[in-house]
């Protein structure tokens, strides 16, 4: 009997506080900027910047200094590839650099003067590129145009005198022409549901301290036995949310912008189910770090860029320094970006995204808890804080009904 | 010589405010400081080593030995050994490994026997540097193969090792990379990634300044210390910012070029002079913003959701020419962009001042963004007519 009421009442006030937090998100202009503008709008905006995915026909500059029938067919098989297009033959490598450095070619490669008496005398010459390393795609193109080039020569020159000893098939199955589109976009859609979501919550929780509403922001109970539910509350309001922006960010984006799509929408949504949680609890937590509305934006917009090198799309989570790898354990976003780009792209099913799962579980429990616990402590210092400033004055504490805000924090002294 | 005066003066309440609400400085500070540390450690191999690679080896004979002896042997990668194709695929969907290479039972007898065998290779280009770095790895190391049995079969044959080498590889390719000779992921991304965190921090900021007296009713008492005039209040409230964030901008390339040792052709006064002009356009683009959109909360909103898309717009990743026209347009309405251009010319191609000034001049563009805004901020400030909630 006593269980059933005590269920009855969790149940209650978990209900009150989930309307109450639906209705500040919705009454917020700039946390819906930041909820709705920003999570629907960037995956779009993203997909539109790199909507060509590969840079075909990067112009480069050929230098033949030989001149002959090899050169002149090297060239052109050059210019044949998809990564390169030959937009200028140059005498010398002075004009060709003047090129470069107007950025008028990304590359330039020299054919030496022996290079075609070497070739007949079936004789080892030696080609030299020279690539525009201001991007590394201009790198990229120049090496894997010039190597397929130099490869299929090779092959047509052997062929009759010197048979390949080994074949090789090259399979490429989840990226096959290294687009960047399908490579930034993988990890950065998730992303997105992470950072945007902890800025809207910070924003409101800044608010919330902001304007000394403490009985929005703490349980409404004097014993504080109310934390759990509160927090529990607060957060179904934001995973009801984020669960549409995430199925519309990692199911609707991918298929309408035709990115691959290598793993059921069901277990996309599975993982949903683990990723927006552990995300909801993991904003509630750090939130208690930002005290004001705007300076959450201040204090970590930087944190964004962070998030998505960590993940190890880029950089090769196995070449992580030590200490980065731990600090990457810190952030759902590590998790649930590794097991999306293996699942959505490269089709591993939600089985082996175990190890991905089991770890955005532990933050979801980690960071459930440790929001309860300063839930706790900010309602401590408050009741303290009253306590002292008012005395035997205080307002309904069971209410924190304080309309008078905290004015010597925030207002800056009037003039 | 009274506009000086009252730059004086609202410098002085500025910096008295700013010792009261450290927050946005030590915002600033702290975020930049995280940074360089950050950039600096986290690419601190350059280039990635030991990639994990898989190989199924279904020959076991010295031949498939010594493919995993060669892989083993390149700095990039490091072998891990898979009894099944499965298991391999697998492993390379979970991420775990870059690529791997299966190797055919019965090859070393059917390259014996001039039968041509088929080895397989499998990259996972997901993770872009890593797969990039092991597709060439299993290249190299296929045609290393190739060419250590053409060898043993032409040495067999009596051949010399000149005629030989013209034979297996008969053009070579000589690379290099300008800018960047270690082809060093760290410096490549580093020297754009902090100024765009500069850029980002002085945009907040500044929308931070001068929008927090709006928010806190402030503004009318700070535009009479200004005597009544915006420009004077916007110039002599950002002065010390504006004194910070060149320190900072100037210590992050001092940190880069000096401390850290990247490559710089040019000259470090260009580099010197790209970072505080994009400092200034910064400043210009955050006034901009709390000019059209007086409300704290909107404009800081907005900001980010700008200064955000600066990285991809800069083109150091996906390069500008690559992308859509209209997003080409787009590019050039983010400082960065101009950085990375001078960054370009003078750390790249050390081509100095001429052949920047365009850049620098796109740059004085951004400080007219302010007088369009000028009217709106100033009643703003006089008569707080904006939406407060």
């Amino acid at each position: 009997m006593k269980i059933r009421s005590f269920m009855r009442q969790w149940i209650s006030d978990w209900y009150s506080v989930f309307a109450k937090e639906l209705k500040n998100i919705f009454s917020d202009s700039g946390v819906l900027v930041i909820f709705f503008l920003a999570g629907l709008a960037y995956p779009v905006l993203y997909n539109l910047i790199y909507s060509n995915g590969t840079l075909d026909g990067m112009p480069v500059a050929v230098v033949d200094l030989s001149g002959g029938s090899e050169s002149r067919k090297f060239t052109r098989d050059l210019d044949a590839t998809r990564e390169l297009s030959v937009k200028y033959k140059c005498e010398d490598m002075g004009k060709a650099r003047s090129l470069m450095e107007n950025r008028k070619v990304n590359g330039i490669i020299l054919i030496p003067e022996d290079y075609d008496g070497l070739i007949a005398a079936k004789r080892q010459a030696v080609i030299s590129t020279y690539a525009d390393m201001s991007s590394f795609l201009y790198y990229k193109n120049l090496t894997m145009g010039v190597n397929q080039v130099m490869l299929a020569e090779m092959r047509d020159m052997q062929s009759g005198i010197l048979p390949m000893p080994v074949k090789y098939e090259e399979n490429l199955p989840y990226n096959r022409t290294f687009s960047y589109t399908i490579f930034f976009l993988s990890a950065a859609l998730l992303i997105v549901v992470q950072q945007t979501m902890f800025y809207g919550v910070s924003m409101l929780s800044g608010t919330i301290r902001e304007e000394g509403r403490y009985g929005d922001l703490l349980p409404g109970n004097k014993s504080h036995r109310g934390v759990l539910r509160d927090v529990f509350g607060k957060s179904t309001a934001y995973w009801l949310i984020y669960m549409g922006i995430g199925i519309y960010v990692a199911i609707l984006v991918p298929k309408l912008f035709g990115l691959p799509q290598n793993c059921p929408p069901g277990q996309i949504m599975a993982l949903l189910f683990f990723y927006v949680p552990a995300c909801v609890m993991f904003s509630l937590t750090f939130s208690h770090l930002v005290r004001h509305r705007e300076t959450v934006f201040i204090m970590f917009l930087f944190m964004s860029p962070i998030c998505l090198f960590l993940t190890g799309f880029s950089w090769p989570e196995s070449s992580f320094p030590g200490f980065w790898e731990i600090f990457s354990f810190i952030f759902p976003s590590t998790f649930g970006v590794r097991a999306f780009i293996n699942m959505n792209t490269a089709g591993a099913s939600l089985a082996m995204a175990g190890e991905q799962i089991k770890a955005l579980t532990i933050q979801f429990i980690v960071y459930y808890l440790l929001a309860c616990l300063l839930s706790y402590l900010d309602c401590k210092t408050f009741e303290a804080r009253i306590e002292h400033t008012v005395g035997n004055d205080a307002p309904d504490a069971a209410g924190y009904d304080i309309q008078q805000p905290f004015t010597d924090e925030i207002i800056p002294d009037k003039q | 010589m009274a506009c000086f005066h009252s730059i004086k003066e609202v410098v002085s309440r500025e910096l008295g405010l700013i010792r009261k609400h450290p927050v946005c400085v030590s915002a600033t500070i702290g975020t930049m400081t995280f940074c360089m540390i950050f950039f600096l450690t986290f690419f601190k191999e350059g280039m990635p080593h030991d990639l994990p690679i898989g190989v199924v080896d279904s020959d076991r004979s010295s031949l498939s030995r010594n493919i995993v002896r060669q892989i083993d042997a390149t700095q990039i990668g490091k072998t891990v050994s898979f009894d099944s194709y499965r298991q391999a695929r697998e492993a390379l969907q979970k991420g775990e490994i870059n690529g791997f290479c299966v190797i055919p039972p019965g090859m070393y007898n059917d390259v014996l026997s001039g039968k041509q065998p088929v080895m397989t290779f499998y990259v996972n280009s997901l993770y872009f540097v890593g797969g990039a770095l092991a597709y060439k790895d299993l290249l190299t190391m296929t045609n290393l193969t190739a060419g250590g049995v053409q060898r043993e079969l032409l040495l067999a044959k009596g051949m010399d090792i000149q005629t030989m080498t013209g034979l297996i590889q008969p053009i070579a390719i000589d690379t290099h990379q300008i800018g960047n000779a270690g082809t060093d992921y760290g410096v490549y991304l580093t020297n754009v990634l902090l100024p765009g965190m500069l850029e980002m921090t002085v945009i907040l900021a500044t929308v931070f300044a001068i929008g927090s007296e709006l928010k806190n009713g402030t503004s009318r008492a700070a535009l009479e210390t200004a005597g009544g005039s915006i420009g004077t209040l916007i110039v002599g409230k950002l002065f010390p910012y504006t004194v910070l964030f060149t320190a900072i901008g100037l210590t992050s390339d001092m940190v880069m070029y000096g401390l850290a040792g990247f490559p710089l052709a040019g000259q470090i006064w260009g580099i010197f002079l790209g970072t505080f002009a994009m400092i200034l356009a910064s400043e210009a683009v955050g006034i901009f913003i709390i000019g059209m959109l007086p409300v704290l909360r909107l404009a800081t909103s907005i900001a980010a959701l700008y200064s955000v898309l600066g990285f991809s717009l800069a083109g150091f990743t996906f390069p500008v020419e690559a992308m859509p026209p209209y997003i080409q347009g787009l590019a050039a309405a983010f400082p960065l962009r101009h950085y990375y251009e001078i960054y370009v010319q003078e750390a790249i191609f050390a081509r100095g001042f001429g052949a920047w000034s365009g850049d620098m001049g796109a740059m004085m563009i951004f400080l007219l963004l302010p007088a369009i805004v000028y009217e709106r901020l100033e009643s703003a400030y006089r008569l707080q007519n904006f939406p407060k909630k």
